[in-house]
């Protein structure tokens, strides 16, 4: 029993560690930057046309100082961040009226099945006849891909309402922004939230897409140019940012979720029977 | 329930034409900005060949006309004549077989000033069909029967290869072409999946420095002074507009100038729009910049693309003249 009991507190220390999701979280990018930088150098790929980590992260040291790649950073965030708020907003209004009248619900069904399937990426010839390669080209696909997420979730949400506590306002005669507000939106704004998280990483893919296919200015459109010029490790290091920039986005909807749902029983886990 | 149904329809309404009204909409034509300058949309591939226009940008050379341009890079060359033609750029690159298919399809073209044109030296220019290393085939005859990669089938690429082959006596109806994007091309080569590929700078550097030989020049052996590409309008706007066509013409030549005499300054501004950095930039083979519109390699090209079934006929190349 001896050596099991000294060896007890190292291994609590190893559990601990085992137990931290943010030092887990590191372990595993730690690990993944090592398969990036072992594969090429191992020759298991080809390092001219898939360069080991190091030279990925020396391009992006490189890019990093350019000032046209922060304003293709800056434009992407701003055609993510508008496609988001418009879509956002229009599902929002769309889904509260649909959801709170089963006439309208069951006369648009079949039409939002039919047009929430459509990748957006289908509608690309449709956008630039539209509005050539510019912003709205782009925008107009983050709007489309990200609407439908959102609004499934708000219909979801206003479905949900409990008739009883609505027909409860309505006998208190609570007027019909009185009912949206205390009723109707408390029990949708979960549902929102997720919605809001979906679309926000649907709208970065479509934003980046937009710019890589159309040429709209923006990171994919950077990364369109690395390619065209033959620059492998550019090429890389844009598509590391862009993953950098989906965790940032899933983190800031996850904050902006708990936030707005800190009343809500699944994030207030301290007060939970 | 009636009153809240009604509501609900205007809602929707209101909803989906905010909705539309946000996604916004343009105006077409040339405008002016606060000096008084039209402001001129150019539709452009961001790569070598058009060095001169973002040089004479640059250098105040389309100020000087007043002209304001703004680049527009589009999905490729192949959305350059359809912006043009639907007037969201007035301007645009392209190489001269893709516009003589244009031409011939009806769009109504017009060439405004020369783009680019061969170095005209076999062994030293911008485009070439490589092999990758220890291939057999030694020259343009030995392509006859082998899978040649080019970025667009039938077009300026397949047909002065085809005609390379063909004076060297090989058989270019023998030829298997496969659709490759250029920077697609180095590894296709370097894995074997193509026996030959044609590439144009950069690609052409960088396929030779990783073990590739080149074996054709397709534009130098079709003609020492092959005018691959132009600037080119709108048959409308040309007509609409002849005073800014003539402008942008006028400061388009002083650009290819100042570009043909300057290769440092080339060198330069290829690190600022391309991704190129800048030790490659000062290796690569580098076009001629004439500012003469060539007629006769209009007339080669079309006659190749005819041979070759790229173009049906002739199109009235006189008309597409400046």
């Amino acid at each position: 029993m001896t050596p099991a009991a000294t060896s007890a507190p190292a291994r609590r220390g190893a559990a601990e560690i085992l137990s931290s999701p943010l030092l887990l979280g590191l372990a595993g990018s730690a690990c993944f930057v090592l398969v990036l930088e072992l594969l090429p150098r191992l020759g298991v790929v080809d390092s001219r046309f898939f360069p080991p980590f190091s030279e990925m992260f020396a391009a992006l040291v490189d890019e990093l100082g350019k000032e046209r790649f922060w304003t293709a950073l800056v434009a992407t965030l701003r055609g993510w961040g508008l496609g988001l708020l418009i879509a956002g907003g229009a599902a929002v209004v769309v889904g509260i009226v649909l959801g709170s009248s089963q006439l309208l619900r069951d006369l648009t069904t079949s039409t939002i099945e039919f047009l929430r399937p459509i990748p957006s990426v289908a509608l690309i010839p449709l956008a630039v006849l539209l509005y050539g390669t510019g912003m709205e080209a782009t925008l107009l696909l983050v709007v489309y891909a990200s609407f439908w997420q959102m609004l499934v979730q708000v219909l979801y949400g206003v479905q949900d309402v409990d008739p009883v506590a609505l027909d409860t306002a309505r006998s208190y005669r609570f007027g019909l922004r009185r009912r949206i507000t205390s009723v109707l939106w408390p029990t949708a704004l979960p549902f929102v939230m997720t919605g809001l998280r979906l679309a926000a990483a649907v709208a970065l893919v479509l934003e980046v897409t937009g710019e890589l296919i159309i040429g709209t200015p923006g990171l994919g459109n950077v990364l369109a140019a690395a390619q065209s010029a033959g620059a492998v490790p550019t090429v890389y290091a844009i598509v590391l940012v862009t993953g950098v920039l989906g965790v940032g986005v899933n983190l800031l909807a996850r904050a902006v979720e708990r936030r707005a749902l800190r009343w809500h029983p699944s994030v207030r886990r301290e007060v939970a029977v | 329930m009636k009153r809240t149904r009604g509501v609900a329809a205007t809602s929707v309404a209101v909803g989906l034409t905010l909705a539309l009204a946000a996604c916004g909409g343009d105006g077409g034509g040339t405008t002016q900005n606060a000096e008084g300058n039209d402001e001129v949309a150019v539709g452009v591939i961001p790569i070598v060949d058009v060095a001169p226009i973002y040089l004479g940008v640059q250098e105040g050379f389309f100020e000087d006309e007043g002209i304001e341009l703004s680049l527009e890079t589009g999905q490729g060359g192949a959305a350059i004549v359809p912006g043009v033609a639907s007037g969201q750029f007035q301007f645009g690159f392209s190489n001269n077989t893709s516009l003589l298919i244009a031409e011939q399809q009806g769009v109504g073209i017009k060439v405004v000033a020369a783009g680019n044109s061969t170095t005209g030296e076999v062994g030293d220019d911008f485009g070439a069909v490589v092999v990758p290393e220890g291939s057999d085939i030694k020259d343009a005859a030995d392509l006859a029967g082998k899978k040649v990669a080019v970025n667009t089938l039938n077009n300026i690429g397949s047909t002065t290869v085809n005609n390379v082959v063909r004076e060297d006596g090989g058989d270019p109806t023998s030829i298997e072409y496969v659709e490759l994007a250029f920077p697609d091309m180095p590894a296709a080569v370097a894995q074997g999946q193509v026996d030959a590929a044609w590439v144009v700078e950069p690609f052409l550097t960088i396929t030779t420095s990783q073990g590739a030989t080149p074996v054709a020049w397709n534009f130098a052996g079709t003609d020492p002074d092959l005018m691959i590409a132009s600037y080119f309008t709108s048959a409308q706007l040309a007509e609409e507009d002849p005073d800014l066509v003539e402008r942008f013409a006028s400061a388009m030549n002083t650009s290819l100038e100042y570009a043909d005499s300057n290769p440092d300054a080339v060198a330069e501004i290829l690190t600022t729009y391309t991704e190129l950095d800048a030790e490659t930039a000062a290796q690569l083979t580098l076009p001629k910049w004439p500012t003469e519109v060539s007629a006769d390699s209009f007339e080669l090209l079309a006659d190749l693309a005819v041979e070759d079934g790229a173009l049906e006929e002739k199109p009235d190349i006189d008309a597409m003249l400046p």
